[in-house]
This record gives C-alpha cells, sequence and structure tokens, in this order.
C-alpha cells in the first residue's frame, strides 16, 4: 500500500538551491527540494553523501554557503519554534546529576505549561521513570527521552537524525511506531534520517536520495528499485518489509 | 568563637567569605558542568595584569582587575569562536601572557609589595569596607541573575543545540556566563588570593556532584559545601594566623576526601549489597 501525504497543498519545508561548503569540500551542492506539510519522509544515501548536513541546515544549525531554506514560508530563525530534533548522537557527561523531569523542564519555551512534561512522557511511554537520572537510561530510553523533549513545545516538524542507532533490535519497531503515531496523531512533519531501506519503505511517504547532491526524490516504494539502491550505494541491496 | 566576630576585619572577612562561597559554589556547577574549570583558574591569574596596572597607576586594583578579567574572558569567548584552536589552549596562552604582562607591570614599582602578596595568596586583613560594598552590591546582582536564568543558563551548558532549539540566545548565555565568572573569580581573590580562588569555583561543585541525585540537588549542595569551607577556613586561618586562601582551599580538600570517602564505604557498598 502506498502511503500518502496529508496536508500536501501546505509547504513545510522549501529548500532553494542550497549549496553547503566546508571551508574547499562541498558537502552538498545545488539541492532544491519542497516538503509538503504532515509528509513522512526519510533522507537516505551513502556515508559522507551529506545527509546530516542538510538535516542541520534544515534546522539552521548550518549555514548554507548559496541557497536558502524556508519553513512555512519564512526563515528558520523566524519559525525555530516549530522544529524538534532528536540528535544521532546525544553527547553527554553521564555522571552528571540531572533527572528526565528537569532535562524536560530546561527545555520547555516560554508559555509551554509544565504539565506539557507529563502528557509527552506518557506519549514516550517514560512517565513513571521522571525522575530517574539521564545518565542512567538505557540507549532505547534515552532516545524516547529526546523524543519527548523534540515534541515538548509542539513542533510542527520534527527532525532526527538516524534516531534508531541506540536502540536493540526489538525496541525499534515499538520506536517506529511511536514516530508513525505521531506523525498520524500530531500531523507533525518528520524527516529522518535512516540507513535502514526496509523501515523507509514501510514508514515514509517520500524519500530524499542524495549524494551530495539531490539523486532522487519521491515514493519510496516506486523510486528505490534495485538500480537506485545500486546507484547509491554501490552493491545489491535487498529491501525487505517488514 | 565570639571573640572572632568582636574584630570588624573579620566581620568583613566572614560577609564577604558568606558572600563568595554562594556565588562561586553557584557558578561552579555551570563550570564543573561545561567541563571549563580551567576557565576560572586561567582568568585568576590573568587578573594579575590587571592589579598590577591598577596598583601602578594609584587606582583600585581590584575594579581594574575586574575590567581586565572581563576583557579576558570575552577575549577567550571570541577566539574559541573564530579560530580552530581549543579552548584550554586559548586560555592557557592567554593566562600566562596576562600574568608575564603583570610580572612585568610589577618589576616597575620598586620595593616589597605586601598588597601583591595579599593579592597572590588571599589576606583576611585585607578586604576593606569599600571592597566588600563593591563585592556585595556585585554578587547579588550575579546571583539573582543565576536565580533568574539558572535553567537556562544550565541547558546551554548541557545542550547547545537543544538550547537553541528552545529558543534560548545562546552566545549571550556564553558571554554572560564568561563575564560572571570573570567577576566573580576576581571578586575571591581578595580572600583566597590569585593561586587559589578557583578551587571554591571547583571543589564544592565536584563534592555536590558525588552525591547530589538531582540538578537542583546539586546546585544546593554545593553552596551548603562552599559556605562550610569558606567559614571553616576563614575561622581556623584566624585561630591558627595562617594564610586565609590556603587554608579555605584544604578545608574544601578535607570535605572533599570525606565525601569521596563516605560515598564508597556506605553509599556504594549498601548499593552493590
Amino acid at each position: 500500500m502506498t502511503r500518502t501525504c496529508p496536508h500536501s497543498e501546505i509547504i513545510a519545508i522549501k529548500v532553494s538551491d542550497l549549496t553547503v561548503r566546508y571551508d574547499s569540500f562541498v558537502a552538498l551542492s545545488g539541492i532544491n527540494l519542497e516538503i509538503s506539510k504532515g509528509c513522512f519522509v526519510s533522507i537516505i544515501g551513502p556515508n559522507g553523501s551529506g545527509k546530516t548536513t542538510l538535516l542541520r541546515s534544515m534546522l539552521g544549525l548550518a549555514n548554507p554557503s548559496i541557497g536558502k531554506i524556508e519553513i512555512f514560508g519564512k526563515s528558520i530563525w523566524d519559525q525555530k519554534k516549530t522544529l524538534g530534533y532528536v540528535p544521532q548522537r546525544f553527547i553527554f557527561d553521564k555522571t552528571f546529576p540531572i533527572t528526565i523531569d528537569e532535562f524536560l523542564k530546561f527545555s520547555l519555551r516560554k508559555g509551554t505549561p509544565v504539565s506539557k512534561i507529563d502528557e509527552k512522557l506518557k506519549e514516550v511511554d517514560m512517565v513513571d521513570k521522571k525522575k530517574k537520572l539521564l545518565g542512567h537510561l538505557s540507549g532505547g530510553q534515552l532516545q524516547r527521552v529526546l523524543i519527548a523533549r523534540a515534541i515538548l513545545n509542539d513542533p510542527q516538524i520534527l527532525f532526527l537524525d538516524e534516531p534508531a542507532s541506540g536502540i536493540d533490535i526489538g525496541g525499534e519497531k515499538s520506536f517506529y511506531d511511536l514516530l508513525d503515531y505521531l506523525n498520524e496523531k500530531y500531523k507533525i512533519t518528520i524527516v529522518m534520517i535512516s540507513h535502514e531501506l526496509d523501515v523507509v519503505a514501510k514508514y515514509a511517504h517520500r524519500v530524499i536520495c542524495l549524494d551530495r547532491k539531490l539523486v532522487c526524490y519521491g515514493d519510496p516504494k516506486t523510486i528505490l528499485d534495485a538500480e537506485m539502491v545500486k546507484r547509491l550505494y554501490g552493491e545489491d541491496v535487498a529491501i525487505h518489509q517488514h | 568563637m565570639i571573640e572572632i566576630l568582636q574584630f570588624p576585619f573579620m566581620q568583613r572577612a566572614l560577609i564577604a567569605g558568606i558572600i563568595l562561597a554562594v556565588l562561586l559554589a553557584f557558578l561552579g556547577v555551570f563550570a564543573v558542568l561545561k567541563r571549563m574549570s580551567f576557565l576560572g583558574d586561567g582568568i585568576a591569574h590573568a587578573s594579575l595584569a590587571g592589579i598590577a596596572i591598577g596598583l601602578l597607576a594609584s587606582l583600585n586594583p581590584l575594579v581594574i582587575a575586574i575590567f581586565y578579567s572581563v576583557i579576558i574572558a570575552l577575549l577567550i569567548y571570541v577566539l574559541e569562536k573564530k579560530t580552530k584552536l581549543s579552548v584550554d589552549a586559548i586560555i592557557g596562552i592567554l593566562f600566562t601572557a596576562s600574568l608575564a604582562l603583570g610580572v612585568v607591570l610589577m618589576s616597575f614599582k620598586s620595593g616589597y609589595q605586601p598588597d601583591l602578596i595579599s593579592f597572590m595568596f588571599g589576606n583576611i586583613l585585607a578586604v576593606s569596607i569599600n571592597d566588600l560594598i563593591l563585592m556585595a552590591s556585585i554578587s547579588v546582582v550575579v546571583i539573582i541573575f543565576l536565580a533568574i536564568f539558572y535553567k537556562k543558563l544550565s541547558l546551554v551548558a548541557f545542550d547547545k543545540e537543544g538550547a537553541y532549539l528552545a529558543g534560548i540566545n545562546v552566545s549571550l548565555f556564553e558571554i554572560l556566563f564568561n563575564v560572571f565568572l570573570a567577576i566573580a573569580i576576581v571578586l575571591g581573590v581578595k580572600i583566597l588570593g590569585i593561586i587559589l580562588v578557583s578551587a571554591l569555583l571547583i571543589i564544592p561543585a565536584s563534592t555536590a556532584k558525588i552525591v547530589s541525585k538531582s540538578f537542583k540537588s546539586l546546585i544546593i549542595l554545593s553552596i551548603i559545601i562552599g559556605e562550610i569551607t569558606v567559614l571553616s577556613g576563614l575561622i581556623l586561618s584566624y585561630v591558627f594566623d595562617l594564610p586565609s586562601g590556603a587554608v579555605i582551599v584544604l578545608c574544601g580538600t578535607v570535605i572533599f576526601i570525606l565525601v569521596v570517602s563516605f560515598y564508597r564505604v556506605f553509599i556504594l557498598k549498601g548499593y552493590n549489597k
């Protein structure tokens, strides 16, 4: 069954002629794309293809050398409050005594009620652990807390950079189901980097294929064929749906 | 004990110590969280140049040292952002350069320099009423700022990207932290001395970190340990006629060792059973 983007008439993210350079190294070149509101989009590509650079540019954490990115027709700075982010690796001092509850309290935006903390922790099934120290959590629990933090201020777009990398195999399905639930229930636009092509095929409405430039963008069922996978990864990879 | 409080110099030293313990122990939590304990040490040493300028120009050395240290703290921030150097390398360069400048400037002043010695090692007799007013007024402003914005400061220190997305002006809070740390360190120089002042920044927060079960308890415990350290150090330095800075640091170290030992022997053993 093909999944289609809801509310596709509203453009959540518009990337125009994006080029990102680090000194003389060109990480991304000439990217043009639009992501509709409510869409679940995956970014795929080999290592060093610019996936994280694209994601960080959309968040305003990496500066474009050329081109621009608009969020709901405005600058990223103006729309920062609409963005949530789950990083690939959340590096912190695990010996530092900070509870989940405190971590989320610090992340509350002005005007967001404290009651949101329990509400969001319930969504990720972590409310009973809110007094636990952040450094005492497993990889999967930490990812859930990071998702709760990312959706705490009710963002309209959620960015995730290989979010399942710290989760064991058993926890992966429920994690992706949670993202699917957030996308369905709150119509949050989701932009997720993933190396798991079967996950992309199952959950994403759209897939962005990168290799420092835009290689393809569209419905994963249509464009993720063996030829495209070979072009991106240089080898034959079979995609199995769960 | 009552006898100690009868001396005006001791009253001033105790009031200054109580205020500084809150200020430095509170700021120390963020310095430890940011793994920037060396910043306090660097700024303290760099302040020698400001003190030397003040002494040479017959101006209040404490005030000049505050201005000088704030400039160094801002310079550290700018160089960290604009160069590829690590922050510890930048601090190392600026603190040794300022220390060298201070030594060169002081060589222009002939004879024994009691002021300089008290700035180097701390002296409870050195806290004048003007110094106390300056310390108290600046400290109150900084403590109020910390109390209001500690959540934002914590997130900036803990997770810059998360802070940015939570709508916090990360650069502004980083600059303010550096500036307030510089001011607090220089204020502490009178009692603890250039060489030892950063201990009051690091030891209470590090000791509290071992036993704290939340960020809130870390801040409260850090301040309590800071107060016990300063008060016991000041009293012992008076009773045994020893340099105040050194005795305060030794008191803090003893508390640290006791807490680590207690934690390892009782808490961890109990946990492993």
